[in-house]
């Protein structure tokens, strides 16, 4: 048989660490990516790493309450096997990459330094200066340049994956890519193709994600079959600093550190923040939720800052909407060592020390939790089984999808600084599995009849001729994904209602049909950037129908999905015994709202309608049984005691 | 900042004048486009804008200019360009102040010590040739589980946090007066294959860069990554090595990220001296 | 999987890109010895002609005094030294470019004007060892090529006396030595402080401004020396200086610290035409 290869669609975290551990593996790799692997968008994250460790083991903390915080945080969406796995892999992961250089802080003592994040109680997060993203995906980059010395991986920097090439059997033989310098087409044959391609914050126009994350290489995929599951939930970050480019990250580290957030008492008080006394100051996340305080979860974060801005009038400023994050209490040595990274690119971009003046910001479309369907091999204890080739396979055999691509680990809204994670797992974990795999298969993709590669290159050249060919003077890409941005931006973030969701869901289908009439200004065949903006632009519409229609259909609240019509309420009662009944009530809704909800959304692409279908699948939360997820909720005590009254009484009866 | 008075209303603009380039080995020309002010812009959001309406200031319809840009937020090291004479990175070039230096316009060229891809976009495969060359990496045995790596100390993570820092975008290549341009062409009976292997071969015999000299502290001064000290030493007193450094120091001024570089050149030269007279005297 | 050779043994590369890394640290070395050292010593001797001519005398005495050793010594530690280190430095120049324009940082600058200033000391070199020396010992090409162009000034045992003669007279050769020497000294200054770090004795940027006041004083000290050696030559009172030379020449012959040469005398009653030049 020839040689066999796997291709890795995208250099960032969870494409690098797969290629180097099947590098490892005596396997040849090409890795693919749109831009040199090195400046992938998983440089932006900042905050850091979440494993327990040693130190937090000993304050009571264990693999366990990891992976329990990742489901309880993930509202309980999503399959816990995986989620299992990754908690109990997670100190491995982070003295992997400390072995590989990552200049992680250190204690006194010379102890990997950690800090607190989102959601947790517990001082989980490793953490690199506040560019730790940065500095995991160049640690990787640098074994995979070992890799590509070596011989064992070939890159191929600054070409587009334009789709898989399927088989017959509807097994993935390889891929299609475009050379973005030549703009020549041309396949890859290939015996496994793993897409490590992240998120798709470019639906939203404008958000904390980097210009390439188009989402193009999942639609594609998604349009050539595979399911992609849970795109209704999309996390907004509760920090970011606006910019009429992009919405800058501003880590949730710097509430890690300490960092308040608060609105002055007085609506758009016109007085310098720093003389405003703190009697004056409404800190609303410490008032309203007093364990977490400024380390609530993401979803809450922001929701509440979105309800202080749009609801209760109290933005910093008038005609645009922030409050303030402020770090002005640390002193500057600390604030340099442990948030120096992010501190500057605030200083940068705004002009403004955040070391003396408080940072203004406000919530920003950051992470997709969905993402393609994958599966998973179940041990009988709940973990996954290692080295099967059924982890993290899509519905296609042959096509994987690892990192932020896929809907694995994160549920309906994800834990700050458990996405580095959750890459970097993948890429380690799949390695065996598909080592299993290839060894499986009887032929090699390079023995594939050359037809089934060159008819899939002629549709793609197709393709690409009729966009080239459309008459001058037709619709203008660049307009058309501005709008597409603002319906997103305002029907599917922190707040969804239906009516809203439907207005945006025909709206979209518009922009697609009219995206049909684009006409390009560059009709070139070198680097033509128009070109390659306008084919993800019309991969972009599958993926915003998939998130609108998952988010239309979806009544209730989970995670960062929120519509305020299926709320569950406060309890209101006077007395103990009226509040008691109430306690009952909502925890008999929340169960049914369980039963009817708690589902992956599952979407197909159906290519002759151009439109999506959904369907639920159960989720397996055999290990840690939903509950309610409590966080700042009047009565949450009261509802708790209940809740576990109740799931007392139920083992009784089980015999 | 001009001001465009048509009919009572006021529209702010300024010009942005670029070097364009169709192509490796075609001329290049400038072309001013016109771009209406707008708060809080940066070198950036200019070029977008450009692309949605890609017209010239006088009129002419013209294609989109092609540039490089990914995180937008100065740590990818995409975007590097030469903006009213300097190299930076676009994404935090703020129209603002840079109307403050030049009113009216900005100049946008395309870095001049690499080869042109198109418009403002450059080849910089040389410079990740030249972390290759250094031996830029930690050769652990393996990624299986082997427990924590080395302790280190506060003050050593300190010293290497920096350093890692590097993006590999490229300004301090585009500044040096060492660095030379260089640009190769794909021979007409040559294959891709071998035009890559002519182009890494004829990159490591010219000067690696302060970058590749920087990351080679930076890995000699890890406490695995030191293991193979004696190969990256090697590599920076090959041809092309650390000798070419004319300390004009013009790296460490325009580094983005203010990495220094000059600190580890001399570190760097100190290591490489004691390493050749060791080569000599005591092998 | 790292081990790679990164200069093959049977390499068949111009042996000066294979030892580019040997000949730059020669460079950078020869730079500081010998031929720093030795300008700083041939300033000061010269400089010491503002104590008189006698003083200046004695010097040139003293270093006449390894008689035929001399010129072995003169060949290696300063012409081939000089040479090697200005030819080298060409080669050198070649392979950088001049960006002040888009950056007029200090560094930079200075870069340039190191590189300026090196070919200008070269250039300077040259002329002044042609119109002191007249490069080579040989009478005819003295006679023929050399004196005819004004070269060939200086007698040793005659040394005040035909420096002043050869100094005198005009302001251009006094102004285009200011210049020779005042690119010497800058090149010497800054090139210490760069070859500091080349050679990594002051690496971080604080040791490398300390380091830019200890060779910028060590040049502004080297200045004042050059531009007094020169001011003394140019105040030399020649006819005085003969009496003198003659005085201490006959002095050292009746000690027998010299052997008596005729030429001598008649070099000193036409300071510094025809003569013994062969020292």
């Amino acid at each position: 048989m020839a040689r066999q290869r796997v291709m890795v669609v995208g250099g960032g975290l969870a494409g690098l660490s797969a290629a180097m551990k099947l590098a490892e593996l005596g396997i040849d790799v090409d890795v693919m990516s749109l831009t040199p692997v090195k400046r992938s968008h998983s440089v932006c994250a900042q905050g850091g790493i979440n494993s327990c460790s040693d130190q937090t083991r000993q304050a009571g903390d264990s693999e366990w309450k990891h992976f329990d915080d990742t489901v309880y945080g993930g509202d309980f969406l999503q399959h816990q096997p995986p989620v299992k796995e990754m908690a109990y892999w997670a100190p491995k992961i982070i003295n992997l990459m400390d072995r590989l250089g990552v200049t992680f802080n250190r204690t006194t003592e010379g102890f990997i330094d950690r800090r607190r994040f989102g959601g947790t109680l517990y001082k989980r997060t490793a953490f690199a200066g506040a560019t730790t993203g940065q500095q995991l995906l160049y640690a990787l980059d640098e074994q995979v340049r070992r890799w590509e010395v070596a011989g064992k991986v070939r890159k191929y920097e600054h070409w587009d994956f334009l789709g898989p090439v399927l088989d017959n059997h509807g097994v993935c033989r390889g891929c299609v890519g475009q050379d973005l310098v030549s703009m020549e087409i041309r396949a890859f044959p290939a015996d496994a193709v793993l897409i490590a391609s992240g998120g798709c914050g470019l639906l939203y126009g404008r958000s904390t994600n980097s210009v390439m994350c188009t989402g193009s290489a999942v639609s594609r995929c998604f349009q050539a079959g595979a399911k992609y599951a849970n795109g209704e939930f999309i996390q907004v970050h509760p920090t970011a600093v606006p910019g009429a480019d992009k919405l800058r990250l501003m880590s949730e580290s710097a509430r890690g550190e300490g960092g308040r957030v608060w609105v002055p008492r007085t609506p758009q008080d016109p007085r310098n923040p720093r003389d405003i006394p703190e009697s004056e100051r409404y800190y609303f996340l410490e008032e309203r939720y007093p364990q977490y305080g400024n380390l609530v979860p993401r979803d809450i974060a922001t929701r509440e800052i979105f309800d202080i801005c749009i609801n209760e009038g109290l933005s910093v400023e008038k005609g645009r909407q922030c409050v303030y994050l402020d770090l002005t209490h640390i002193p500057r040595q600390e604030l340099d060592r442990k948030l120096g990274g992010i501190l500057e690119i605030y200083e940068k971009f705004q002009g403004v020390d955040p070391r003396v003046t408080p940072m203004k910001i406000f919530p920003a479309v950051h992470y997709s939790m969905g993402g393609l369907w994958v599966d998973y091999d179940r041990t009988a204890d709940g973990g996954l089984r290692s080295a099967s080739p059924t982890n993290m396979v899509t519905n296609l055999p042959g096509l994987y999808a690892l990192g932020e691509c896929n809907y694995q680990y994160h549920g309906a809204n994800r834990l700050g600084a458990n996405s580095l994670l959750s890459c970097i797992f993948d890429g380690l974990f799949a390695a065996p599995g598909l080592e299993v795999w290839l060894s499986s298969r009887a032929t090699a993709a390079a023995e594939a009849p050359a037809s089934l590669f060159e008819s899939e290159v002629r549709r793609q050249q197709a393709c690409q001729q009729e966009l080239i060919r459309r008459p001058a003077g037709g619709e203008n890409p660049y307009l058309l994904h501005q709008t597409l941005g603002e319906v997103m931006t305002k029907a599917a973030t922190v707040v969804r209602r239906n009516p809203q969701l439907r207005d945006a869901l025909r709206e979209v289908e518009e922009l697609a049909a009219r995206a049909k009439r684009c006409a390009l200004a560059d009709t070139g065949q070198w680097t033509n950037q128009n070109l390659v903006f306008t084919r993800a632009l019309l991969d972009m519409f599958p993926l915003a129908q998939t998130i609108l229609r998952g988010a239309l259909a979806r009544d209730e609240c989970r995670g960062a999905h929120y519509k305020p019509e299926f709320a569950m309420p406060h309890l209101t009662g006077e007395t103990t015994a009226q509040r008691r009944a109430e306690a009952d009530a909502w925890c008999t809704r929340f169960d049914e709202n369980n039963r009817r909800w708690l589902k992956s959304t599952v979407a197909v692409w159906q290519p002759r309608e151009e439109s999506v279908q959904l369907s639920y699948e159960d989720v397996d939360t055999s290990l840690i049984p939903p509950r309610p997820r409590l966080y700042g909720l009047v009565g949450a005590a009261l509802i708790e005691e209940v809740w576990n009254q109740r799931v007392t009484a139920q083992l009784a009866r089980v015999p | 900042m001009a001001e465009n008075h048509r009919e009572g209303e006021a529209a702010k603009t300024f010009d942005v004048r670029i070097l364009r380039q169709a192509g490796p080995g075609q001329a290049s020309y400038w072309e001013r486009h016109r771009v209406s002010y707008e708060p809080d812009m940066n070198v950036i959001s200019v070029l977008q804008k450009i692309a949605a309406h890609p017209r010239t200031a006088d009129g002419q319809d013209v294609t989109p200019v092609a540039w490089d840009c990914n995180c937008l937020e100065e740590v990818c090291g995409s975007c590097t360009m030469v903006i009213n004479g300097r190299v930076r990175q676009a994404c935090s070039a703020l129209v603002d102040r840079l109307l403050e230096q030049h009113p009216d316009e900005i100049e946008l060229r395309p870095a001049s010590t690499f080869p042109v891809v198109r418009d403002l976009v450059v080849d910089r495969g040389r410079l990740f040739q030249a972390l290759k060359k250094v031996t830029a990496w930690v050769a652990v045995d393996g990624y299986y589980d082997r427990g924590e790596g080395p302790p280190q100390s506060q003050e050593e993570q300190e010293q290497l946090y920096p350093l890692s820092h590097c993006m590999s975008c490229g300004c301090c290549l585009e500044a040096c007066p060492q660095y030379a341009r260089v640009e190769l062409t794909r021979g007409v009976d040559e294959s891709p294959e071998e035009f890559v292997q002519r182009q890494a071969e004829t990159y490591d015999r010219l000067f690696l860069g302060p970058h590749a000299i920087s990351q080679v502290i930076l890995f000699n001064s890890h406490p695995t990554g030191r293991h193979m000290s004696s190969l990256r030493l090697d590599a920076l007193i090959a041809e092309g090595g650390i000798q070419l450094c004319g300390n004009a120091q013009n790296c460490v001024a325009v580094c983005p990220k203010d990495i220094p570089l000059t600190t580890s050149i001399a570190r760097a030269g100190r290591a490489a001296t004691v390493h050749a007279l060791r080569k000599w005297f005591d092998v | 999987m790292e081990r790679r050779p990164v200069a093959a043994s049977t390499d068949c590369r111009p042996f000066l890109a294979r030892n580019e890394f040997l000949i730059r640290r020669l460079h950078s070395l020869t730079g500081l010895i010998p031929v720093g050292a030795f300008m700083t010593v041939h300033l000061a001797t010269n400089a010491s002609v503002l104590d008189g001519p006698a003083t200046f005398q004695r010097a040139v005495y003293q270093i006449h005094s390894l008689g035929r050793l001399l010129p072995v010594v003169e060949w290696a530690f300063i012409f081939l030294p000089i040479l090697f280190h200005g030819l080298l430095g060409l080669v050198i120049i070649r392979g950088g470019m001049v960006n002040t324009g888009s950056y007029p940082l200090i560094g930079n600058i200075r870069y340039v004007l190191q590189r300026a200033t090196g070919v200008i000391a070269l250039v300077f070199i040259l002329c002044h060892v042609f119109h002191m020396h007249g490069w080579f010992h040989s009478e005819l090409w003295l006679e023929r090529v050399v004196e005819p162009l004004g070269g060939g000034r200086f007698r040793p045992f005659s040394a005040p006396s035909t420096l002043g003669a050869a100094m005198q007279g005009g302001l251009v050769i006094p102004a285009l030595y200011a210049v020779g020497l005042v690119a010497c000294v800058y090149h010497l200054a800054n090139g210490l402080w760069t070859m500091g770090i080349t050679w990594g004795v002051w690496a971080g940027p604080q040791a490398q401004r300390r380091a830019n006041w200890i060779c910028g004083t060590a040049g502004v000290v080297l200045g004042i020396l050059a531009l007094s050696a020169l001011y003394g030559a140019m105040t030399v009172d020649v006819p005085r200086a003969v009496e003198i030379e003659d005085a201490l020449y006959e002095a050292r012959v009746t000690a027998h610290k010299l052997a008596p040469n005729e030429r001598k005398r008649a070099d000193a009653e036409r300071t510094g035409r025809g003569g013994s030049r062969v020292e």
